[in-house]
């Protein structure tokens, strides 16, 4: 698996496309059928396809451990502090506060673009991390 | 021989419950919720996909929790899979 | 065949995938149907009769005009359920890694007597 060229080359100009159409899926996630689960997982899948074409040594100097585990972990404090700020201004938690738009456009329903971003990096991260925890383990009791 | 006397029991408890279940299918009971939420969803969120503006805004807590659960699995495998001393 | 029904044969096929293989994994596999299975029973029971998605148009006047929807709100519930089904799935394997490397085997007789 690791001396195809074929499959190296097409995992590396494919990357941008399914990193931009996890992007959409999150973006268009109160227009239709998506959201930040989904999004995040198709995230995951376009570094776990690096992974399997190209050896887990290069694609952990690209996309590190350490900068994944932090990135996780600022997301979800990153949800509560959403939550937070409409305390801020005099509504419950979590409500949506944020001035809801014109009906059908990206730019409306308030606090959820922000929650499905926020998701969406989260579950990316985490599945990333679940991956290569189980690849790089090496038979160590 | 124990594992025998579980498979005949699956297959009678099969048989018997897929032959019994006939739903009036299609018509769900309690239309009062799902009708507030087909009416007011839009203006109350602005969101056109209603399943989002359910679990997004209506029921934000249970998508925060959800997100924890997540993180916990994330650290259930890494502390099973770490090199341990 | 309802949708219903076939979600109950789904999880009797699964449960016997669990209890009479004798394969760590495919216990694994089995448990993962029998999520499936669960997901499929919940969304099937909020089907309506020759109901649309429950995605709203973009102009006012399109929209509600004696439309039928399905119910949207066991989809709603049915994330939830599905990310519980991703992580019981991984920790499920993270110990299957564990004990093979222990134990050098996967077969549930052999691990028995050990």
């Amino acid at each position: 698996m690791k001396n195809s060229r074929i499959i190296r080359t097409l995992a590396q100009k494919l990357l941008p496309f399914i990193f931009l159409f996890g992007f959409y899926l999150t973006f268009h996630g109160h227009l239709s059928p998506g959201g930040g689960f989904q999004g995040g997982v198709v995230i995951a899948t376009a570094i776990i396809l690096l992974t399997l074409s190209y050896g887990i040594k290069e694609t952990e100097n690209r996309f590190k451990e350490k900068h994944l585990s932090v990135l996780e972990k600022l997301a979800i404090l990153a949800f509560i502090f959403l939550g937070l700020l409409g305390i801020f201004f005099g509504y419950p938690f979590l409500k949506n506060f944020l001035p809801l738009g014109q009906r059908g456009c990206i730019a409306s329903a308030g606090l959820m673009i922000p929650l499905n971003l926020v998701i969406s990096i989260k579950v990316a991260a985490g599945m990333t991390g679940i991956f290569y925890a189980l690849v790089k383990y090496r038979g160590e009791i | 021989m124990k594992k025998y006397y579980y498979i005949v029991l699956l297959i009678i408890m099969t048989i018997l419950i897929i032959g019994s279940i006939s739903p009036e299918y299609g018509n769900p009971r309690n239309m009062d919720y799902i009708n507030y939420y087909l009416e007011h969803g839009v203006q109350d969120t602005g969101a056109i996909n209603l399943v989002a503006s359910i679990y997004l805004d209506y029921r934000a807590y249970d998508t925060l929790i959800e997100t924890v659960v997540l993180f916990m699995a994330v650290i259930g495998v890494t502390f099973i899979l770490s090199k341990g001393k | 065949m309802t949708p219903i029904n076939i979600s109950l044969l789904l999880f009797m096929i699964g449960l016997y995938g669990v209890i009479s293989k004798n394969n760590l994994i495919k216990k694994i596999i089995g448990l993962a149907i029998i999520n499936a299975s669960v997901v499929l029973f919940f969304i099937a029971i909020g089907y309506r009769e020759s109901g649309l998605a429950p995605i709203m148009s973009r102009s006012e006047a399109v929209d509600s005009a004696n439309k039928i929807f399905v119910n949207p709100i066991p989809q709603a519930l049915m994330l939830t359920a599905i990310v519980v089904s991703i992580s019981l799935t991984a920790v499920a394997l993270a110990l299957v890694v564990k004990i093979y490397s222990k134990y050098k085997t996967l077969d549930v007789q052999k691990l028995y007597e050990e």
